[in-house]
């Protein structure tokens, strides 16, 4: 083969070569994108500024139905309930109460007495250790009266939840929570919850070795 | 002056010319090339339409082959130094004519660094917002406007010497000293700069313990200094091969005992960084580890790091063995440090500093089908630059090109007396 | 190369020579024309061409009112026509005497995760890869290394015993390692101490990203989804308004709410109230308190000198 002939052979060859890139492109033939695996969207209980709980006070301000707290469609009135404790000295909850009130309010049981925080004389009412009455929805004193030190830092907007304006003006205003929004005053410790889904990666196949633990 | 101008587009006329002429390797070669061109731009068609989700890169590993490739080929860039300052500093008179074959290299290199830097920006069509005067140009505080000023400078200033003094050649006149030796001291300096600062973009970063290292500005230079002149060594035997273009063994010789010493020196460094990694053994370990030996089960990097290393070690004895001076020896010598310095550099020095994330994340990389397209493609496009500038230049150092024989056409004349 | 006085010999001999190398010339050049046609077939899928308006858009320092009027006309128009909601964009500037501080007690946390996703929708994060600003991490009882942390536990319940949890997002510092490698600007601090990222001036190059020591930032690797009735209308333009394929994106304390004087998302959903957000200037408000009042506080890699507007905390 003379040079020339290895010529017009290699540039045939590119030729050829060529078409078949371009056809090669034209049907997209590697390298294609594939769709992406489907992420479920977030359920909105991990999204909206929801309480642990609904207080007497929010129960109040939402109009809900309050017979819950009618203290004396049952009880006598003037009639402080008897307390009976089991023989480790453990509350022994009374059996109509007993799907609502779980006795947990302090380590070593402690404070597993009613009328720590109840009103003997009338069960509507709360009382703090110095006597003074208060109604339900102005516990948040009531638990200040303990609590001294969590008291300060939620009254200065440190402990607990705030909402609306950091910059508070008339019209404008930071929401506060109470004390009972969150805890539930008879077994006040946060109870531990399911957490929303953790991250997805990029690139799904190199999440396969992810342990929960390393 | 319109004479001059009409004799200088002349010359770029018959330069492009020539670059379509040659036998059939040549159109083989160039071919090929250009088919891994295509299927680079195909693929990077596609990154532009979908964006980086086509690489392997993530918020976790945010850079990939696309930097390590640029990292490397700055220092191939930077390498032309270590011909020019054995020629203009010691009159070494075997590598006078060669320097061009180097400038050219850093020419074709700082192009491909620029297209690397380009394919990895998520809207190249906001390049503008880089230049100088139009765009907001970040310059002193972020190390990347450095290196976007010293790369293109360097690019200019390569490509005025070599032009001039091959347009000089061209032309038959002795060039004037004083309108290319400055450049040439300037572009020394520079070219150490070049690597310098591309050193700086990772050691500036106080958040990746595995870069932020004085030692890495060093690595950077020796291994450059390896990496680029075997390169050479390489593609002089290449044009030695298939032109007639006299370079003699000594040449060859002189450019493997810079690469012998800078090979020395690279691994010398690299050791005192891995005693200082794990001897102190403080929590920034981490980056080190998993580099080395893999880390909570994650070990993609071992292999490559592992072969790096034997690389560079049979490299290195080689070159300190005197076999080295047998040329077939020393290409083989040369490859193994190529390779083995593109993975160090590469794959062992951008990659590691992103595993694990600062906060503690293992996510590991591997480039996709569509990124190593890419990056084939544009070295393609280097090496397509590069074959250009030899094509060009060969037949003019030659005097085969030469305005003398302008009116015989667009080929070269043969026989002319080579230079 | 050696021989090719021969091949260019031949284009000048003889006229079916000359043919012949024409022919040649013109099989390579309309095959290669055709192959390099066809390789740009990809582009024809590109939905979002940017206008030469968008294109040309000046950098945010620089547009006068009446141009950044214009811009958020454009914004809210090609939002409304992606999401068919027309939403309420604003340029909120940084307030006067105002500089930000965030305060997170890790006491509190018990990794819920859901600052994670109410951020991602008051934020208008693409649900589609995932984009998320806070990342949660579960730490070993005793231990802020780092390197020890768990980003993937999926547990029953949460706080797991053993274990606290962290959540880290921009620390909003005092000196940036993001806004110094940044090459045009992009990212700044404003007065308020917010840092914050023009996403129509940001080039891609993820050099802040590699450089925050705190893995706050996030690349938009494609383009991202946000399904249309999950779009959050109350936007800003340094704020939430929807990113496009190829920018930065992060936290940047809810600008849209903040700086109109409201709390970010992230502290109104947190369940427990272990975050805190405020001014810090004004040593009444709550971040003051806590700064003047707790004992411990932590900076996240304080070493580092980046100087956080983020301070992690512990109470009884």
């Amino acid at each position: 083969m003379n040079q020339n002939t290895k010529i017009t052979v290699v540039v045939g060859a590119l030729a050829v070569a060529f078409l078949s890139l371009a056809a090669g492109f034209w049907a997209n033939a590697w390298g294609h994108q594939e769709a992406r695996e489907e992420i479920p969207l977030v359920d909105s209980q991990f999204n909206t500024p929801d309480t642990f709980r609904q207080s007497y006070a929010e129960l109040m301000r939402i109009k809900a139905d309050l017979s819950d707290f009618d203290c004396y469609a049952c009880h006598d009135k003037g009639k402080p309930p008897p307390i009976r404790y089991d023989k480790n000295h453990n509350i022994v909850v009374p059996q109509e109460h007993a799907g609502s009130i779980v006795m947990a309010h302090g380590s070593h049981d402690r404070n597993n007495l009613c009328f720590n925080c109840h009103d003997e004389q009338n069960l509507e009412l709360l009382q703090t250790r110095d006597g003074k009455q208060l109604k339900l929805f102005e516990s948040t004193r009531l638990c200040g009266s303990c609590h001294g030190p969590t008291y300060r830092d939620w009254d200065a907007g440190v402990h607990g939840r705030t909402g609306g304006f950091w910059d508070a003006k008339p019209n404008q205003e930071r929401t506060r929570l109470n004390c009972v929004d969150c805890h539930n005053p008879h077994k006040p410790k946060i109870p531990g919850r399911h957490p929303a889904p953790p991250p997805h990666m990029l690139h799904p196949v190199r999440q396969v070795e992810h342990a929960t633990t390393h | 002056m319109i004479q001059g101008v009409r004799n200088y587009l002349v010359f770029l006329f018959r330069c492009g010319r020539i670059a379509f002429v040659g036998d059939w390797r040549y159109y083989a070669w160039m071919g090929i090339l250009t088919v891994l061109i295509l299927l680079g731009i195909n693929a990077y068609a596609k990154q532009f339409v979908h964006g980086l989700i086509t690489t392997g890169m993530s918020d976790q590993v945010s850079w990939g082959v696309y930097i390590s490739n640029f990292t490397f080929l700055v220092g191939v860039a930077a390498a032309a130094v270590m011909l020019v300052i054995p020629v203009y500093i010691y009159n070494n008179e075997e590598l006078h004519d060669l320097v061009i074959f180097g400038e050219l290299l850093a020419v074709a290199a700082i192009l491909m660094c620029l297209a690397f830097v380009t394919v990895d920006l998520g809207r190249p069509d906001r390049f503008w917002h880089l230049i100088p005067g139009i765009g907001q140009f970040n310059f002193p505080a972020s190390m990347l406007s450095w290196d976007v000023l010293v790369l293109n400078g360097y690019l200019l200033l390569n490509v005025h010497i070599c032009g001039y003094l091959i347009y000089c050649r061209y032309k038959g006149e002795k060039p004037a000293k004083w309108f290319y030796i400055p450049f040439v001291f300037v572009a020394i300096f520079w070219a150490v700069s070049i690597h310098t600062v591309t050193a700086f973009l990772y050691v500036g970063l106080g958040g990746r313990p595995f870069w932020n290292s004085a030692i890495v500005g060093p690595r950077f230079l020796a291994s450059a200094f390896t990496a680029g002149p075997a390169l050479i060594i390489l593609a002089l035997q290449i044009i030695r091969r298939v032109t007639d273009y006299r370079i003699t063994d000594k040449a060859l010789l002189t450019l493997r005992s810079i690469v012998q010493v800078s090979m020395l020196i690279n691994v010398f460094l690299l050791a005192n960084e891995i005693f200082k990694e794990f001897y102190s053994g403080n929590l920034h370990v981490a980056s080190s580890k998993y580099l080395f030996l893999g880390l909570h089960g994650h070990h993609a990097l071992v292999p490559w790091i592992w072969t790096a290393i034997t690389f560079n070690m049979i490299a290195m004895v080689l070159l300190i063995l005197p076999v080295s001076r047998s040329l077939r020896w020393l290409n083989l010598t040369c490859v193994l440090a190529i390779v083995g310095i593109w993975i160090e550099k590469g794959m062992g020095l951008v990659i590691p500093g992103f595993i694990p994330t600062p906060l503690g994340e293992m996510v590991e990389y591997s480039p996709s089908l569509n990124e190593t397209l890419i990056c084939t493609g544009i070295w393609a496009f280097g090496l397509l630059c590069y074959t250009i500038f030899l094509r060009m230049s060969v037949p003019i150092l030659q005097g085969r090109l030469s305005k003398a024989n302008e009116s015989q056409g667009p080929g070269e004349a043969p026989g002319a007396p080579a230079h | 190369m050696n021989s090719s006085n021969s091949a260019s010999g031949a284009v000048q001999t003889g006229d079916g020579m000359n043919r012949r190398s024409f022919l040649r010339a013109s099989a390579v050049l309309t095959t290669g024309l055709a192959a390099l046609a066809a390789s740009l077939k990809p582009l024809m899928e590109l939905e979002d061409f940017p206008t030469a308006e968008r294109f040309m858009q000046k950098y945010y320092t620089e547009l006068t009112p009446t141009e950044m009027d214009k811009v958020l006309k454009r914004i809210a128009d090609e939002t409304e026509a992606q999401y068919g909601k027309r939403p309420h964009v604003r340029d909120l500037k940084p307030m006067d005497g105002v500089e930000f501080a965030y305060c997170l007690n890790l006491t509190r946390c018990i990794g819920c995760r859901k600052c994670v996703h109410a951020c991602v929708k008051e934020n208008n994060q693409s649900r589609n890869p995932e984009i998320q600003y806070i990342r949660v991490l579960r730490l070993p009882h005793g231990s802020m290394d780092m390197e020890k942390a768990e980003h993937h536990y999926n547990p029953e319940k949460v706080p797991e015993p053993g274990f606290f949890n962290m959540p880290v997002q921009c620390q909003q510092c005092k000196n940036p390692p993001c806004v110094k490698v940044c090459p045009v600007h992009a990212t700044w601090t404003d007065t308020d101490g917010i840092t914050v990222i023009d996403y129509d001036w940001c080039i891609g190059c993820r050099y802040c990203e590699a450089a925050c020591p705190y893995w706050a930032r996030r690349f938009n690797f494609t383009k991202p989804f946000i399904p249309k009735d999950k779009l959050n209308p109350e936007m800003a333009y340094l704020g939430n308004r929807p990113r496009r394929q190829g920018v930065m994106e992060k936290c940047h304390f809810c600008i849209q709410r903040t700086r109109d004087g409201r709390y970010p998302a992230c502290l109104e959903v947190c369940p427990v109230g272990a975050r805190k957000f405020g001014n810090v200037l004004d040593p009444s408000s709550e971040v003051g308190t806590i700064l003047r009042t707790k004992r411990v506080f932590i900076q996240l890699k304080e070493e580092l000198g980046t100087s956080p507007r983020f301070f992690y905390y512990f109470d009884v």
